[in-house]
């Protein structure tokens, strides 16, 4: 079921037949770019708020608990607006066009990432062909800017955490690639909205794990290449706050500091969500079918909504469904990453490399080989 | 290699080594020629305030990117005059001042000194003062090597092993609390005894405290000591052969790891400690080599997690023979020790704690002098780093399992 | 059988690192569905032992001032000041500076009238390091009881003093009267 973007749609519903189309795209790009910042920000306020609590109860306490009443839910809220009174400042010697470029080079390219997620069938900002690898690009972008912030702070600190990020994302961009041919491959598509398409059936469980055999090595090794994309422990290198201080960002505080960390748990996100679309069925799930049939069994259609389908007939119900799904899976995968981070220790910077280039590239590569080989067997 | 391109100097001698055009040996052998890059060693301070120097120790690194070529640690940051002050106050003031130095350990530091005075007043300690004595240092003790078990981890980036093991340290504390109501510098034990007997039900409490912890240990080892990343950041490295160990004078769970059976619990057999010995209640651990080199980080971590079973092992010894009795020997209030001089050695969680003390036969000592095991296995640092990388360098301060307060006094 | 012990070691890598990553992650996620041991500190307090060296508190009525406790300090932060009434004491001040205090308790063992302890306070938070000098005295000057003893005393006195008088006059005037016989 393919649909068109729900807010284009809307507008052009609605909007007299004088507005010229391009006014209507302009206005849905307003609306998009609104919604990403909205959902970035509140994504990683809930993000750093579940961390808290995900640490918390790990370590036998409660995490906050105070601020907002129910289980301290506002105290991602109350530190943001802290983060945002506090002064801005800039060291002497650091390089000022670069230090303050470098915080909205890394936010900016994720948000550029996030252009071409879904969040729902018909609710995306940018459908593009070309979808996993426009995230991957992207979101290797930041390696920039955490590279342009650690010259500019001119600390050593902050100069070996870049180092360190530099040599950390380009081994681990090589198996990131990698191990999502091998959906790539059963999907036959690079773009996310079809590659979910193609997971619809079998009550929604029709997931590419349980296609291929050969995909469950292929997700963990994408999770863990995943890990050292996001800077997440034990792939913490550039960071590292027991050996770096805290390695880039030593010398940012304040709003600039806390771009970095909404980068994180941005990154986190989409990290998930990628995975959950190649991996784990995108928005399919036995809900999603059950609205699905719920709405197929209201409208008396024979299960195929034709794009001619107008906006107000559209299954709402089955987008937020669908949305919900998706959104859950990829929290469940941030839930992961955490619980990891509160288990292991760091690894050490020739081991980031030789476990990049040593175990997981070539690892990568065999599971590729042999899901391209079992398709085949197949097909 | 970085930093230099940064400078606006123009003049090559002004900033630091310049290798342009020359060559260097390498330690392998190989001739390294540097052509047109101006490269010179970066020099790091890491510390006095760094999260992973346990305190306000700087070590000046110099390093070639990751890899540091020299090492350097910087002492002093929390210089208290502590020996001074033993000349200044009466003998039994002195006592709250030891808890002072290795405050992870303060029990350990009360028997240390006031057996050195006991020394020269050849008084006899009540048998349950002694029991009670072994007691609180071996708790202590399991309590020190708890949060060098927790901060090594933390210094490797396992942030929940530390929150685990501060929780059973929480437990010890609030013992100690009741028994003496402090919680970190317990000044517990005094000069011919300790000053308090047990509040009732004591023993037991501390008897189901060694029962939680014997199977709390075992996550310890699942969680943190046999995890593969731990593992590999910690064996092979920073190995301290038992030539070096010996040369450098380390003591404790530093030269154990080295594979040298080395235990003044056993060997100069103090208080209860000779009978304990005898009775075979303890093993003395020794490193193994199990995960890589003998005597690498791993082999010393492991010396101070198992040690943790031989104190329980202790505790518990301790607490099927006591009996009830006196917990003080009858001394006058003011003290006046006959004039002499006495050095008594003990097995502080760290090495051997030395008190050496002199008296003219008034109350106020003549000479106090400390010998702190952390300060003494410090030196070890400067001839282990080199070599190494920066995230290494993290995992051999821990594996020291340095207290600032005791190396600076 | 070099490549083979190699290949060995290489697939024990990724067998233990995945094995003991999840025997952790087995640990961890066990804690996370267990209830939390800490307390929510400012509402729920645990409870403090009987021996516990807080903030010290004073038991007036029945101090001498007889210094002993500021004498086994070890670092002199006691310091006290009376004026002495024959037997009764009129309290100016009985000072301990919690900038040097450091709770060792060795104040309250040598007093002889077992007055001065340690309480189960242990917050003291000031703005001010002035502050931080706590007087422990609850009532300045004299005790009202010993007011009233030492006015029973006084008039005990003066009683004696006029009954001595009293027998002197009586003395003397018998001897006058002898005298001027």
């Amino acid at each position: 079921m393919q649909h068109g973007n729900l807010v284009h749609e809307l507008l052009s519903g609605v909007a007299p037949e004088a507005v010229p189309e391009w006014a209507t795209i302009l206005v849905t790009a307003v609306i998009g770019v609104s919604v990403l910042v909205g959902l970035v920000s509140v994504l990683a306020m809930f993000s750093v708020w579940l961390e808290r609590k995900v640490s918390g109860h790990i370590q036998c306490r409660y995490g906050p608990m105070y601020v907002g009443g129910w289980h301290g839910w506002a105290q991602s809220l109350a530190d943001g607006v802290k983060l945002l009174m506090k002064e801005d400042m800039i060291p002497l010697g650091a390089d000022r066009v670069l230090f303050v470029l470098a915080p909205a080079l890394v936010l900016g390219s994720i948000f550029g990432a996030m252009a071409a997620m879904p969040l729902a069938p018909g609710f995306y900002f940018a459908d593009i062909n070309l979808g996993v690898f426009f995230i991957l690009g992207m979101s290797a972008l930041t390696t920039i800017g955490v590279i342009m912030s650690g010259w500019a702070s001119n600390s050593k600190w902050s100069l070996y955490g870049a180092m360190r990020e530099a040599a950390q994302v380009v081994a681990y961009e090589i198996p990131l690639g990698i191990s999502l041919l091998a959906p790539l491959m059963v999907a036959g598509t690079f773009n996310l909205l079809e590659a979910s398409e193609a997971q619809s059936g079998w009550f929604g469980m029709k997931w590419f794990v349980f296609q291929n055999p050969f995909l469950i090595p292929a997700a963990v090794l994408f999770f863990v290449a995943a890990l050292a994309e996001t800077k997440r422990a034990p792939f913490d290198l550039p960071e590292a706050e027991s050996e770096l201080v805290a390695g880039f960002m030593t010398e940012y505080s304040g709003i600039r500091w806390s771009f970095f960390f909404m980068e994180e748990y941005a990154a986190m996100f989409l990290m998930s969500i990628v995975g959950a679309v190649f991996f784990f069925g995108g928005f399919e799930s036995p809900f999603t079918s059950l609205a699905e049939w719920a709405f197929v069994a209201e409208s008396g259609a024979d299960g195929v909504v034709t794009e001619a389908a107008g906006i107000f007939e559209l299954p709402l119900l089955y987008h937020v469904t669908a949305g919900t799904v998706l959104a859950a899976k990829a929290l469940f995968g941030v839930f992961l990453m955490m619980w990891v981070r509160w288990t292991l220790p760091r690894v050490r910077i020739d081991q980031v490399m030789t476990m990049g280039y040593k175990y997981l590239t070539p690892l990568a590569l065999v599971v590729v080989l042999a899901t391209g080989f079992w398709e085949l067997i197949l097909s | 290699m970085m930093i230099e391109s940064q400078g606006k100097t123009t003049e090559p001698q002004a900033a630091g080594v310049v290798l342009s055009e020359k060559a260097r040996t390498l330690p392998s052998g190989e001739r390294e020629f540097m052509m047109d890059v101006r490269t010179a060693d970066l020099e790091v301070n890491m510390g006095p305030q760094h999260p992973a120097t346990h305190g306000v120790m700087r070590i000046l690194i110099r390093t070639d990117g990751e890899l540091i070529t020299g090492a350097q640690p910087h002492l002093g940051y929390l210089h208290r005059c502590a020996e001074k002050i033993g000349e200044n106050v009466e003998w039994l003031q002195y006592l709250p001042y030891t808890d002072r130095y290795d405050y992870l350990a303060a029990m350990n530091n009360n028997l240390g000194y006031s057996m050195a005075v006991e020394a020269m007043l050849g008084e006899e300690i009540p048998r349950r003062a002694q029991m009670l004595r072994t007691i609180c240092a071996e708790l202590n003790r399991i309590g020190s090597h708890l949060i060098a078990f927790g901060t090594y981890g933390l210094d490797l980036g396992a942030i929940t092993p530390f929150l685990y093991a501060f929780r059973e340290r929480e437990w010890m504390m609030a013992l100690f609390e009741k028994i003496c109501g402090a919680r970190l510098t317990y000044s517990y034990l005094r000069i011919g005894g300790v000053f308090n007997d047990t509040p009732p039900g004591w023993l037991g409490e501390v008897e189901h405290f060694c029962d939680v912890f014997e199977e709390k240990h075992k996550e310890y080892v699942d969680l943190l000591m046999m995890n593969h990343i731990f593992v590999k950041r910690t064996a092979d490295i920073g190995v301290i052969p038992a030539e070096m160990a010996l040369d450098f004078g380390l003591t404790g769970p530093m030269i154990r790891g080295s594979g040298i059976d080395f235990d003044l619990r056993r060997d100069t057999p103090y208080m209860l400690y000779g009978e304990l010995a005898d009775a075979g209640a303890f093993d003395v651990i020794l490193g193994s080599g199990a995960k890589g080199a003998l005597g690498d980080c791993w082999d010393r971590f492991y010396v101070r997690v198992m040690e943790m079973i031989e104190s329980v092992k202790i505790i518990r010894w301790c607490l099927g023979s006591i009996e009830p009795g006196p917990v003080i020997a009858p001394l006058p209030k003011v003290l006046k020790v006959p004039a002499g001089e006495a050095y008594v050695g003990i097995e502080n969680p760290r090495g051997e704690l030395g008190h050496f003390v002199v008296s003219d036969g008034g109350k106020v000592a003549r000479r106090v002098r400390v010998r702190g095991p952390s300060f003494c296995n410090l030196a070890v640092l400067e001839a282990i780093m080199p070599g190494t990388l920066l995230a290494d360098a993290v995992a051999i301060v821990g594996s020291t399992d340095v207290v600032i307060g005791e190396t600076d006094r | 059988m070099l490549a083979s012990s190699a290949v060995r070691e290489y697939l024990t890598n990724v067998w233990d690192g995945v094995r003991t990553t999840l025997v952790g992650m087995r640990i961890t996620g066990r804690y996370l569905l267990q209830k939390p041991i800490t307390v929510q500190y400012p509402d729920e307090r645990l409870p403090i032992p009987d021996r516990y060296r807080g903030i010290h508190y004073l038991e007036q009525e029945k101090c001498i001032n007889c210094l002993a406790c500021a004498r086994a300090c070890p670092i002199d932060c006691i310091e006290m000041d009376a004026i002495r009434h024959g037997k009764e004491l009129e309290w100016v001040s009985f000072t301990l500076d919690y900038q040097k205090c450091m709770f060792c308790e060795l104040c309250v063992y040598p007093c002889p009238k077992d007055c001065i302890h340690m309480g189960t306070e242990f917050a003291y938070v000031s703005f001010d390091r002035s502050e931080f000098v706590h007087d422990l005295l609850s009532f300045k000057g004299m005790a009202p009881d010993a007011k009233v003893r030492m006015r029973e005393a006084k008039e005990k006195k003066a009683l004696k003093e006029a009954a001595k008088l009293a027998a002197k006059q009586a003395k003397d005037e018998s001897e006058g009267n002898g005298d001027g016989d």
